[in-house]
């Protein structure tokens, strides 16, 4: 195989794309340390939003006896890819729903795509 | 001592030409590439913070790029998926289509070849072959050892000829 770079730019483009990109540091928060810990952030609370909700039910669903049945832990595998099947045919998330949790997820296609389809495995 | 303002518009002048070249041969064309970069430079900014100089300054630019490169190839395969589409398709497509491609027909043929790549092989053989980076520069960025790289990349020149030789039998 020979090698001739066979793509090319529109004119002034390198120069242009260095000027919008110094212009970042101007268009946004200057970069703190809080930034490192933000995903750490969005964890907790996504952990305190099931918590929340799964006290919600446990109120609502108050028995008797401890069935041993944990509301939290069963929300919490609902938002598992293992479960996007189920809700999917509850129809309690909508497809939108599902494209937007598995483009934010680090679920690998692999997986998404044996839990979406897997009747054709 | 610099400022972060100062050490990030070095950091564009040393690297942004360089990395936009890398990052439009693996997502094949030119709005997708400049888009990726803008991504790839935020994300460079807000980052700076956290870099404490144990990688080279060079190693951790090209691992922040190649990292989002991936994501963004990523969820580029989801959404084809959604939609029952075939990514590798969909990015052989993209190069067919390239209004700034002005290779001959043989060289779109290698380019689509290289695009229908699984994404891990692309950036490996893309690094190795446009990029020429050393083995051991891409075992620094992607944290994979030189023997697997190798390997990789001699599997990824293997399914271009496939790739190719294919193309031309359909023809």
């Amino acid at each position: 195989m020979t090698k001739r770079n066979p793509i090319s730019v529109p004119e002034g483009y390198f120069q242009n794309l260095e000027q919008r990109l110094q212009q970042i540091p101007a268009q946004t928060a200057a970069p703190s340390r809080v930034h490192r810990f933000a995903p750490y952030l969005a964890y907790a609370a996504s952990l305190a939003v099931l918590a929340v909700i799964g006290n919600f039910i446990l109120g609502k669903t108050a028995v008797q006896e401890d069935t041993g049945w944990d509301y939290v832990s069963y929300l919490a595998q609902s938002l598992d890819p293992d479960g996007l099947v189920e809700l999917k045919e509850a129809e309690e998330l909508s497809e939108d729903d599902i494209r937007n949790y598995l483009l934010a997820s680090n679920i690998s296609v692999e997986q998404i795509n044996m839990t979406l389809y897997e009747e054709d495995y | 001592m610099e400022s972060p303002e100062q050490v990030f518009n070095k950091i564009v002048k040393d690297y942004s030409e360089r990395l936009y070249w890398h990052v439009r041969r693996m997502v094949g064309s030119h709005q997708d590439a400049d888009d990726l970069l803008q991504d790839i430079f935020l994300k460079i900014w807000t980052a700076l913070p956290s870099f404490r100089g144990e990688a080279q300054l060079y190693t951790w630019v090209w691992r922040i790029a190649t990292n989002e490169t991936l994501n963004w190839l990523r969820k580029e395969k989801v959404r084809a998926m959604l939609r029952f589409a075939s990514a590798d398709e969909l990015a052989a497509q993209k190069v067919e289509a390239d209004p700034y491609f002005n290779g001959t027909d043989a060289e779109r043929e290698v380019a689509k070849a290289i695009a229908r790549l699984p994404e891990k092989q692309r950036q490996v053989f893309i690094m190795r072959w446009w990029d020429e980076l050393s083995y051991e520069e891409i075992s620094a960025i992607t944290g994979t050892s030189v023997g697997a790289l190798k390997a990789s990349y001699h599997i990824a020149q293997e399914k271009v000829k496939l790739n190719l030789s294919d193309s031309q039998v359909s023809k």
